[in-house]
């Protein structure tokens, strides 16, 4: 390979620098959008991601407050807010609405005739059934982009079943589950030894990605050709698309994938081994990185020995163990860090990568992360100085970015239908009172 | 009478209709210089909605991802692990270590709006062929540059990065596993094709400012970084308790209940953080009485830890003696979340999956009936498709440089004898099929 232009970085950080984004334009600040996912993370990590992005992104959440609210870990609030529905806050107007109420719906219509997208996350069929689905709107505004999240879909014969749309359920059904956790000890399953989910609500997020991205393809659609379109996403396929090989192995040669804990199933060393404090990740699957991963070790026999001298000797699952207690025998001797400078110090043929199993506070005390800016405390006006994780893409023209932290119930509802409905404080007042905010 | 909604989306979905209708990139050419999942997922979630993606591989060997092939045992000399990243692209061989190479390359990148990398940080600047470089021959040009660490930073600067890196440094290997157990490593390589998508979603966004301005830009993507953010509460949650989230195994400790149990026949996911959800729970497991249980009545009651630990205990003996199929068909009849733990054949076997495209069927012109992965949103105007699976290394060569660059046959011949362009090796992973007879090229 080339040798790297070492004056990429100091260029590039530069360009790209989060700290550097107020000044900068933003991709999507003529956008807006009507955000009325309930109870569901997936949709609003979709409209969390458009809100960075620039877009006006209002939240829409029954008079009670959206149920996401009170997700939260042990019951924690923060403020009267749970702890998961603050970090998605971010950049939204929060008003509410009742749309159990045709008086609602009908602000509704008329907020939708204004908006680019509609995201929605009800039972499949229940807007349709209110008189305010993708069938109705698109009626009044054809150029509504209107996107629905649902573990089933829209369509096909699960579609209607009627079950609501939960994270462990779209891991689940992806196949993610099946694949990851420890393997069983043969005659003595212990009750760790199961089919193991991803800790975080992946099974939300990965489908609220991929709802934004395909409101992104409609936005260019339509700029083309005037009209919007309907957007069906199901958490569970999303998550689907991202098993490796699952399904076409099983098509091409009717193997199964399967879960083989912290190994993997066809390349090794590629795992998690124990160190002196703690795990690390390592790789080095193939010869010449083995023989990097060996000589770190100081053990040069290790690329000879017979169940470990190709790179489909040491895929085989008794060999990868085998290999793995080889090289644990050499790793508890030393921290996280001494084998990382090891790495970072070697300088012959073949890399190894390798990382510390991180908890939470470690992630959080390394400098990387906060120089970039994934992490960031923002003062908000209503919460506080709350740390939240920023967002992951830089870009040199127009950098996401996050402006505030979230906003108790209704908090907007005077702004907003001000703005859009010409509603006074008088006439808020008097739907208040009739229970449609 | 208004149609039924679902005779409406089943018509509105129809897969048979999808060639029917246009594609949302028509029109827009990536160019990918990329190896293994990260940069080849994030030029292929752009092909499957109509972008015409030019992968550019090194003659001979191509793509590393080609050798990494499960158990070793190739399929009609194909990789099934390279197949899934790699659907409807059209595969050249070009050395851009070369300066003739280069030229082509630049030619290339200046007749294209989305470059796709996933080289070491700057090794494209190395070459010429960086983000200054082609931005000044063409302004209009997203680059979008994905990496384990990012393009800067104290840890972009010699650290390599894989997958498994992402999943420890970002902490997402901490929260999920059993407690009193080690970390767990996702049994997917989840960094890599979670942080292909942001960078194709940060892409079409800069293909809006660009629809507006007329400029290009580039974009950073660190995977790490993108598994960071979907770690819902764990930050928040150090920032104002100063506790580390612990791992909880498969209950969530966020909703209650949700948890993974085990049934006669196999494995079921079951949620139910609604009050009135979980009133239908109780239903279904003929213990009304739980939903009134001062512990169990309200969210806020179920998610104190030995309320959640004692529910699931619960939930987990009913659980039991039932099977998967009772489970979920309780799900849909009392209205609470549940679902088997799917493993490949029943994702290729599942008929709601196959009506879908979600298990995409598709005839390969040199592999015959293939399926895979679909494309993940459906669109009603602009569906995603898969045309045809990956290819041997070099096989778009003379499609390619002869239209889009206009190159002849007497130069195309020149530059393969040179080595500048060339095609597949001898070894499976790269080559066409032990039997194949010349069928399937456009040239």
């Amino acid at each position: 390979m080339g040798k790297p232009d070492e004056t990429w970085e100091p260029w590039v950080r530069e360009a790209t620098d989060p700290k550097r984004a107020p000044a900068k334009p933003e991709a999507l600040a003529r956008l807006r959008v009507l955000d009325l996912s309930r109870a569901n993370f997936g949709g609003l990590y979709c409209s969390s991601i458009l809100a960075e992005f620039g877009a006006e992104v209002i939240r829409i959440e029954p008079p009670d407050g959206d149920p996401a609210r009170r997700f939260t870990p042990f019951g924690l609030l923060h403020h009267g807010t749970g702890l998961p529905y603050l970090v998605e806050g971010r950049n939204k107007f929060h008003v509410t609405l009742n749309l159990e109420a045709e008086e609602g719906r009908e602000l509704f219509r008329t907020l939708a005739r204004r908006a680019d997208v509609v995201i929605e996350s009800f039972r499949p069929g229940q807007m349709d059934g209110w008189g305010i689905g993708y069938r109705q709107l698109s009626a009044l505004d054809p150029r509504l982009i209107y996107c629905a999240l649902a573990t089933y879909g829209q369509f096909g014969p699960k579609a209607g079943c009627g079950k609501p749309d939960y994270d462990v359920t779209n891991q689940a059904l992806s196949g993610i589950v099946w694949v990851t956790g420890e393997m069983e000890t043969p005659g003595d399953p212990k009750p760790w030894e199961v089919p193991t989910k991803v800790g975080s609500w992946l099974g939300w997020h990965v489908g609220g990605a991929w709802a934004a991205f395909a409101i992104l393809l409609a936005l260019h659609h339509r700029r083309r050709s005037g009209r919007g379109q309907l957007i069906d996403v199901s958490g569970a396929e999303g998550v689907m698309r991202m098993i490796n090989y699952n399904v076409a192995w099983y098509h091409t040669c009717r193997e199964l994938m399967v879960r083989v804990g912290n190994l993997d199933q066809g390349i090794y060393p590629y795992g998690f081994i124990r160190v002196k404090d703690g795990y690390i990740f390592i790789a080095g699957f193939s010869d010449v990185n083995f023989q990097a991963i060996t000589t770190l070790m100081g053990r040069p026999d290790l690329p000879k020995d017979p169940r470990f001298d190709s790179f489909l000797k040491r895929a085989k699952l008794e060999n990868a163990m085998a290999l793995k207690e080889e090289m644990e025998q050499w790793s508890v001797r030393h921290t996280a860090e001494e084998i990382l400078q090891m790495v970072l110090a070697y300088r012959g043929a073949g890399v190894v990568g390798m990382g510390r199993a991180n908890l939470p506070s470690e992630t959080l005390g390394e400098a990387h992360w906060w120089e970039r800016g994934i992490f960031q405390v923002v003062d908000d006006p209503v919460y506080g100085k709350v740390l939240i994780q920023g967002q992951p893409v830089k870009m040199t023209e127009t950098p996401p970015r996050v402006k505030w932290v979230c906003r108790p119930v209704g908090a907007d509802n005077e702004f907003i239908y001000l703005k859009y409905l010409g509603l006074g404080r008088e006439r808020l007042q008097a739907l208040r009172v009739r229970g449609v905010l | 009478m208004t149609e039924d909604y679902f005779a409406w989306t089943d018509r509105l979905f129809d897969l048979g209709q999808i060639f029917v209708k246009p594609e949302a990139l028509e029109g827009i050419r990536v160019v990918e210089v990329a190896t293994l999942i990260m940069g080849p997922s994030n030029a292929d979630y752009l092909a499957e909605f109509g972008a015409e993606v030019i992968k550019v591989e090194l003659p001979g060997t191509g793509d590393t991802m080609r050798y990494v092939i499960p158990d070793g045992r190739p399929w009609k000399n194909a990789n099934p692990a390279f197949m899934p990243q790699n659907r409807s692209k059209h595969h050249i061989a070009l050395d851009i270590r070369r300066p003739e190479g280069q030229e082509l390359f630049r030619q290339l990148a200046v007749k294209s709006d989305f470059l796709v990398e996933n080289l070491r940080a700057g090794t494209m600047e190395g070459w010429g062929l960086g983000w200054r470089q082609l931005s000044a021959l063409n302004p209009r040009l997203i680059y979008m540059a994905d990496s384990g660490f990012g393009q800067w930073g104290p840890f972009s600067q010699g650290r390599a990065s894989y997958d498994g890196v992402a999943q420890v440094v970002s902490g997402m290997a901490w929260i999920t596993g059993f407690e009193g157990r080690p970390p767990t490593k996702v049994g997917v390589w989840i960094g890599d094709y979670f942080g292909a998508l942001l960078a194709a979603v940060a892409g079409l966004a800069a293909l809006e400012h660009r629809a507006e301005t007329g400029r290009g830009q580039f974009i950073d993507l660190a995977q790490s970084e993108g598994l960071i953010r979907i770690l819902d509460w764990t930050w928040l949650y150090h920032h104002l308790t100063s506790r580390d989230r612990p791992r909880a195994g498969n209950r969530d400790q966020a909703i209650a209940p949700s948890d993974i149990f085990r049934t006669r026949d196999g494995f079921v996911a079951v949620a139910a953080g609604q009050d009135e959800e979980f009133r239908g729970l109780a239903r279904a497991m003929g213990r009304p009485e739980l939903a009134d249980d001062p512990r169990f009545k309200t969210l806020e009651a179920r998610l104190a830890p030995e309320a959640n630990e004692e529910l699931c205990r619960i939930i987990g003996a009913w659980a039991a003696g039932r099977t998967r199929a009772e489970i979920d068909e309780l799900g849909a009849r009392f209205g609470f979340a549940a679902a088997p733990v799917m493993n490949a054949a029943d994702i290729y076997e599942d008929e709601h999956y196959r009506r879908r495209g979600a298990v995409f069927h598709f005839e390969d012109p040199l592999y015959g009936p293939m399926a895979d992965h679909g494309p993940v949103p459906k669109l009603s105007e602009t569906p995603g498709r898969i045309k045809w699976g990956c290819k041997p290394v070099g096989w778009h060569n003379e499609y390619v440089f002869r239209r889009v660059l206009g190159l002849t046959s007497a130069e195309l011949a020149d530059l393969e004898a040179k080595g500048i362009i060339g095609r597949w090796g001898t070894r499976p992973g790269a080559k066409p099929p032990d039997d194949w007879q010349g069928e399937g090229k456009v040239f």
